[in-house]
């Protein structure tokens, strides 16, 4: 592949990026901001493994790896912490959570 | 140590001062025969040793000016000198002569003090015997005026020696601010006379003083004639001399008849050739001498206390002396000092030993009978008399006198008129010198007879000793005698006696008789007399001038003669002008009143305060501080709003960070 | 063919998660982003990373969707809330895009400026054995430390969601 092409591999990593950004910023519903985090997540991951092919380095799809593991790890905590907080709090409006603040 | 004339000459005061230290300062009790002993020795030794240096001077071999110290001041020299000449010669032994009399006759008459006072009283004669030597014998302007002060200081601790009365010590206090005042303009012409001539030798100022400008000779010639006056206790500074009769007997004796008063006018003989150079000072100092001799005759004539008369006539007599310096001769002046200092010292001496004990003090009263009680005294006081008033050939006091007007008749226009006025006080002397005589012979009222209640036998003053009928004795001699002395005085003087028309002298002769007429008068004229009695009641009782038309038939003669007996109110006119003044200011300083002490000290702050109030409180805060103070408000504004950014919401900060990232993004996009 | 089918596949991903992030309905999201992640899967394999894909569907598609899936069984999906939703979005879109813009931008526009190179051979599939033998050599320690993130979501998952038992007073008699 050609490195035009690993350019428009990585323009597209960072509009998966842009987009998960939005949903983070946009949503309310504190749902909607972890699944978003999950498309943030995949920007970068693409990103590595195009690299990788790119240039033929399997540390490219290395990193995906490690990514991947911390994306399980931050989901699992994510929504244990999800659920905990539904308890209690009105999940559906992030904006109305804001006790740690002045 | 060889005899150097230095030595000589220094040796002449320093023994009195040796007497002063020893009865002053020595720290054990001295038993009074020591005290005596001291005291006589103080007093003797300066006449021995002025009278050969006397005799030397008038065999031609004055000594002049000796140096004693000099001390080198930056670009000035300041040579410290005695001088031997004629006039200090004269003067010199005049001094030490009647201050040996004096301190002889004190040794018996002040037997009724405790021994601490007497200790006291000696120490202080003997300072001031160093003192008056001092001045004489002084060669420099310094050492002159360091005399002049010390004998101010010595009379104003001998005049309040009673320190038990008030009276006396408010009349020391007086002489002493008085003469302190002059004691400023002589210290002034000093001052100047040494810039002009940068020299402090006083044959250094005196000739140099040749090359002054007219106004400040006049000046400096004022400002001695000043210093002259208060010391002399002449019109205007003269209220301080009757009052300082309240010493002792033998203080009024040596300082304020003889030596120190006549000081004064030592100084106007010193710096002669100075006054000569201004005549119109001079003309002054005649005016104002034949005024206050005839000042002195006149308040003299109607005193009702022989001290105070005594004080007055010492006034009148320095009056003279006056006159004849400001007409030219301090010749005829210098010899009218030793005569008037013979028979005054003579006067007080004998008065006070005449009155010595009696009930009524040294009221006139108490003159009575002294022809009976006390001989030899009276016989004295009598001589002396005889000489103030200046009886014609026979007494000392004619031939100085005579001497005086001679010289004022020479002086032209103004003579004539002013010999006019001197011979009307020569009258009035005769008067009054007659007057106190005569009340000696007569006799005691029983009121005034001491007896065993009116005087207390441990105090009997013992009088009639030796010590007091001695120097009673010489001093009597010499003040018939000295006469023939005034010629010869006036020679080693340097001048001629001055010749006078027979007329002149015929009428200076009529003038004491013609005063001891006048006293006659006063005492057998029944009107007079009258009027004098009442003259003595309200004087002593009432101290008020009665109004016209009381006081009695002679209401007007009786109000002259207490006019004249208050000395003209000179007191009381000072007493307004300035006395009360003064003590007003004093008060209002301290604080008597509505007003806060110390206004003088405390209106300088008020006024620092104002300024404080209406310059720097406006401006503290200053705008510095309000800048300051605006910047701490407004971090306080910025905390609160930069507080809303901490919301709490998940979205806003995670906007906040997607703002930096962006941010850093577009700055990496800038560069290449 | 190796060049463009990896984009069109990349495409393909990004608008699925364009999608994903603006439904109103939690389970919509879920299916377009399970398509989105299944489209990124094969642009995996269409670069050449076989294992890579193998791994996003089984792990990310697979196991982390699922927990998803779990969760969004307490979702209140409600035609109101559906509303609700659908007018937030609306509300508050603008300035998020703003700010996305302003970030995605220079990105964007700053790869493709230049290229850049880096010395590294042109290279294709990369081989299983290859990523293997990279995680269990010079990479094992970060796969082992990987691995203790693991246990630590784990336990602290399992933690978070414990309801606590009752006390002893609060306990019924027995």
């Amino acid at each position: 592949m050609t490195d035009t092409f690993l350019i428009g591999m990585l323009v597209l990593a960072a509009g998966l990026f842009a987009v998960g950004l939005f949903g983070v910023l946009a949503r309310r519903a504190v749902l909607f901001q972890l699944l978003s985090l999950e498309v943030m997540l995949s920007g970068p991951s693409l990103a590595f493994v195009a690299a990788g092919a790119r240039h033929g380095d399997p540390a490219g799809q290395g990193m995906f790896v490690l990514v991947l593991i911390l994306a399980a790890a931050e989901v699992a905590l994510g929504l244990a912490l999800y659920l905990r907080m539904a308890r209690t709090a009105d999940v559906t409006d992030s904006d109305s959570i804001r006790d740690l603040r002045h | 140590m060889t005899l150097s004339p230095a030595l000589i000459l220094l040796l002449v005061p320093s023994f009195a001062l040796a007497a002063f230290m020893v009865l002053g300062l020595y720290p054990y009790t001295l038993r009074r025969r020591q005290v005596h002993i001291i005291a006589l020795l103080g007093g003797a030794l300066p006449l021995l040793i002025m009278a050969p240096l006397t005799g030397l001077c008038a065999a031609g071999h004055c000594l002049g000016v000796v140096p004693i110290f000099t001390l080198t001041v930056g670009q000035s020299v300041v040579a410290l000198a005695l001088t031997l000449d004629p006039l200090g010669a004269t003067i010199g032994l005049t001094v030490s002569a009647i201050g040996a009399a004096v301190l002889v006759y004190s040794i018996t008459y002040m037997a009724a003090t405790s021994l601490a006072d007497l200790r006291r009283f000696f120490a202080l004669m003997n300072l001031f015997l160093a003192a008056m030597l001092t001045m004489v014998l002084a060669g420099d302007s310094i050492v002159f005026f360091l005399g002049w002060e010390l004998m101010g200081l010595c009379s104003y601790f001998l005049i309040a020696y009673n320190t038990t009365s008030a009276e006396s010590i408010t009349a020391g206090r007086k002489a002493f601010i008085m003469t302190r005042v002059a004691d400023a303009y002589l210290l002034a012409a000093l001052l100047l006379l040494f810039l002009h001539a940068n020299s402090v030798r006083l044959d250094v100022l005196i000739p140099a003083s040749a090359t002054l400008d007219a106004t400040m000779t006049i000046v400096i010639a004022a400002l001695l004639l000043g210093g002259a006056l208060g010391k002399s206790a002449q019109v205007p500074f003269h209220t301080w001399l009757p009052s300082a009769m309240a010493g002792p007997t033998p203080v009024s004796a040596l300082l304020h008849s003889a030596t120190m008063v006549a000081a004064g006018a030592f100084l106007l003989m010193r710096f002669a050739p100075l006054m000569q150079l201004a005549p119109a000072v001079q003309v002054a100092a005649a005016v104002l001498g034949v005024a206050t001799a005839a000042y002195g005759a006149m308040s003299a004539l109607f005193q009702q206390d022989v001290k105070r008369l005594l004080a007055y006539s010492s006034i009148s007599q320095i009056g003279f002396m006056m006159l004849s310096l400001g007409v030219g001769a301090p010749e005829a002046a210098a010899a009218h000092f030793v005569m008037h200092a013979i028979f005054k010292s003579l006067l007080f001496l004998a008065a006070g030993d005449i009155t010595h004990g009696c009930v009524e003090g040294t009221d006139l009263s108490s003159m009575r009978g002294a022809w009976t009680r006390k001989p030899v005294s009276y016989v004295a006081f009598v001589a002396g008399g005889a000489s103030l008033a200046g009886l014609p050939m026979i007494t000392a006091g004619w031939w100085s006198k005579e001497a005086i007007l001679s010289a004022v008749q020479g002086f032209g226009a103004v003579g004539q008129v002013l010999w006019l006025g001197a011979v009307l006080t020569a009258l009035l002397t005769g008067a009054y010198a007659s007057r106190a005589i005569m009340i000696g012979l007569m006799p005691m009222r029983d009121s005034d007879m001491p007896h065993a209640g009116n005087v207390h036998r441990h105090e009997a003053p013992r009088t009639g000793t030796i010590w007091t009928n001695l120097p009673l004795m010489l001093l009597a001699t010499g003040a018939i005698v000295a006469g023939v002395l005034v010629t010869p005085i006036m020679h080693f003087l340097g001048a001629e006696e001055p010749h006078a028309s027979a007329f002149s002298v015929y009428v200076a002769a009529a003038a004491p008789l013609l005063g001891v007429g006048l006293a006659l008068a006063l005492v057998f004229v029944p009107r007079l007399s009258e009027g004098l009695r009442n003259v003595r009641a309200i004087s002593r009782k009432a101290r008020k001038m009665p109004r016209r038309g009381e006081g009695g038939p002679q209401s007007r003669f009786v109000r002259l003669a207490l006019w004249l007996n208050w000395g003209m109110r000179f007191d009381g006119l000072y007493q307004v002008m300035f006395v009360r003044p003064f003590v007003k200011g004093v008060r209002w300083l301290n604080g008597y009143g509505s007003a806060p002490a110390d206004p003088v000290g405390t209106w300088p702050m008020l006024a620092l305060v104002w300024l404080q109030q209406k310059i720097t409180a406006p401006l503290a805060p200053d705008w510095f501080d309000k800048l300051w103070m605006w910047g701490a408000a407004g971090v306080v504004r910025l905390w609160a709003l930069v507080r809303r950014v901490q919301t709490g919401r998940v979205r806003d900060y995670g906007f906040a960070m997607a703002g930096g990232i962006a941010g850093l993004l577009l700055l990496v996009w800038g560069t290449p | 063919m190796i060049g463009w089918f990896p984009l069109f596949l990349g495409t393909l991903a990004l608008v699925s998660a364009a999608l994903a992030v603006t439904r109103p309905s939690v389970v919509h999201g879920l299916m377009w982003l399970v398509a989105a992640l299944l489209s990124l899967a094969a642009t995996f394999f269409a670069l050449g990373a076989g294992f890579a894909g193998a791994v996003q569907i089984l792990i990310y598609a697979g196991a982390i969707l699922a927990v998803f899936v779990f969760v969004v069984m307490t979702f209140d999906a409600s035609p109101p809330a559906l509303a609700r939703e659908r007018l937030r979005l609306k509300q508050a879109a603008r300035w998020p895009l703003l700010m996305v813009l302003a970030l995605g931008l220079p990105l964007a526009f700053g790869l493709w400026g230049g290229a850049v190179a880096t010395g590294l051979a042109p290279g294709g599939r990369v081989p299983v054995q290859a990523v293997g033998g990279l995680l269990f050599g010079p990479w094992a320690v970060a796969v082992e430390i990987a691995s203790f993130l693991l246990i630590a979501a784990l336990l602290g998952a399992r933690h978070l969601v414990r309801r606590d038992p009752p006390t002893d007073s609060e306990r019924p008699a027995p």
